[in-house]
């Protein structure tokens, strides 16, 4: 048996008093892609953080291809922050995207793309720029690769974030709502691209609001409601069939406002 | 007003406002260099000297510089510390201003949105590479409009320098308003000068501005 690309074990996480996840089990093997849906508030954020360690957790494990994630065990068992430069090592191996894209506003859509190129993975600078252009024009950007943020949609944002995290050559792709601030017209151009990631075989987890999105590219879809995974399955069953009442409630008030 | 004292007295007034620009563009810039230093050393968040940095600032920002510079002054030499008049006036303008910087590049920080530094810290990118990419120029970039700003604050400052003898504008005004006694002339002459300094520093500093801001408006170059 072949160990998942990750694994999430008993996860947990408070803010203050506040338990935001309260025990979550998700696994996802290599090529898989899994959409993450729940209400605002449920705690999918904070897990997707949590899986790049961008957010630290209070118990349980979240491994990568096997290994543990933001904390390393002694040789006497006990379980401690993991050391920078390791956390730094594995991160590089999980690309994310981030809902308000995060690009770097005082570099070129290039130079997002090329820069950590060069400072992570040591590239020379003629490599990094050529490997960038390459990501870019996958993304459809070629012709706006000296165009500072500033300078583009919120769609082109995004696709140099996808560029971005792309071009580090991933093991995993983590999206936090990529669509989410963008408007209605933007969405398809980025959820194009996160489609041919997933027909090349990228593992991915993603936390969306897109059912349609969800139900094509999604192998499986998990719930998530109050900190808890309260169905995971193939998208046609938990969209239409779950034996969770809270899942059909979301999914028929989601119906009914998008009807009309 | 008579035009014959003026012309009398140009050489020392212009002498003056070269040693005005002189203590100002230095004190400038030793106020630049140790308040980025503090600014620095506020982010290692180590408690004790945090808290050391944070007296240091209000004492600084909180008590009139002409006292900080007549302490500094006068009462150097008490503890060893003799300076001639030009280097006290440098070095209080450098402290007392250090204390505002510190405070403007501890703010320029602060408005580092902190998705630009969690992009950075996803990629992987150690601590070092992502303040000198990420977090310094979107952070200087921030804090240029309010520097320029406290130049030109500290410009005018400068007359305090008068009290300790410095032979800056103000002195050399002084020593012509007592030797002649026309206040209005020299004291009109002393804001032309000042005038011309502040209306310099600001056009530059709106060069600058834009300058480091270009990337909002306009396409990069390719490289």
């Amino acid at each position: 048996m072949s160990v998942p690309m990750i694994e999430i074990r008993g996860l947990r996480k408070r803010f203050g008093a506040h338990e935001v996840l309260c025990g979550v089990d998700l696994e996802i093997d290599a090529s898989e892609v899994v959409c993450l849906i729940g209400p605002s508030g449920s705690g999918k954020s904070t897990l997707l953080r949590c899986v790049n360690f961008l957010e630290s957790y209070d118990a349980g494990e979240v491994r990568i291809a096997g290994r543990l994630i933001g904390y390393e065990k002694g040789p006497d068992e006990i379980r401690r922050p993991m050391a920078a430069r390791h956390l730094r090592e594995m991160r590089r191996e999980i690309g994310m995207v981030f809902q308000h894209f995060n690009l770097w506003p005082h570099m070129s859509a290039l130079r997002n793309v090329a820069e950590p190129l060069r400072r992570v993975r040591g590239l020379a600078h003629a490599e990094a720029d050529e490997r960038a252009m390459a990501m870019l024009t996958r993304v459809g950007l070629a012709d706006k690769a000296h165009a500072y943020p500033s300078r583009l949609s919120g769609g082109q944002q995004q696709r140099v974030a996808i560029a971005r995290a792309l071009a580090m050559q991933p093991n995993v792709m983590l999206f936090d709502e990529p669509t989410s601030a963008l408007d209605p017209e933007l969405v398809g151009e980025v959820l194009e691209a996160i489609k041919s990631l997933a027909a090349e075989g990228m593992t991915m987890l993603i936390v969306t609001h897109e059912m349609g999105f969800a139900a094509h590219v999604a192998k499986r879809i998990a719930f998530i409601d109050e900190g808890r995974i309260i169905d995971d399955g193939p998208p046609r069953r938990v969209l239409h069939e779950s034996p969770e009442p809270r899942v059909r409630q979301f999914f028929q008030t989601y119906h009914d406002r998008n009807s009309f | 007003m008579s035009l014959d004292v003026l012309i009398h007295y140009a050489p020392s007034l212009i002498g003056g406002f070269g040693v005005t620009v002189l203590c100002w563009s230095l004190g400038g810039a030793l106020g630049i260099a140790l308040g980025f230093v503090i600014a620095l050393m506020f982010r290692l968040r180590i408690a004790p000297l945090s808290w050391t940095l944070r007296v240091f600032v209000e004492v600084f920002r909180g008590t009139p510089f002409l006292v900080q510079l007549f302490l500094l002054y006068a009462g150097g030499p008490y503890v060893g510390l003799r300076l001639s008049a030009t280097a006290a006036g440098v070095i209080g303008l450098g402290v007392y201003s250090s204390a505002y910087f510190a405070e403007i590049f501890r703010a320029g920080f602060a408005a580092v949105p902190v998705g630009q530094i969690e992009a950075a810290m996803s990629v992987g990118m150690a601590p070092r590479d992502t303040l000198l990419r990420v977090t310094l120029p979107a952070a200087l970039i921030a804090a240029t409009p309010p520097i320029v700003n406290m130049l030109v604050v500290l410009s005018k400052e400068t007359v305090v320098l008068s009290i300790i003898t410095v032979p800056e504008l103000m002195y050399q005004m002084q020593t012509m308003a007592a030797e002649t006694f026309t206040a209005f002339d020299s004291i009109f002459a002393m804001a032309a000068f000042y005038w011309l300094l502040v209306e310099a520093t600001s056009r530059l500093g709106r060069r600058l501005e834009a300058r480091v801001t270009a990337f909002l408006q306009e396409e990069a170059r390719p490289a």
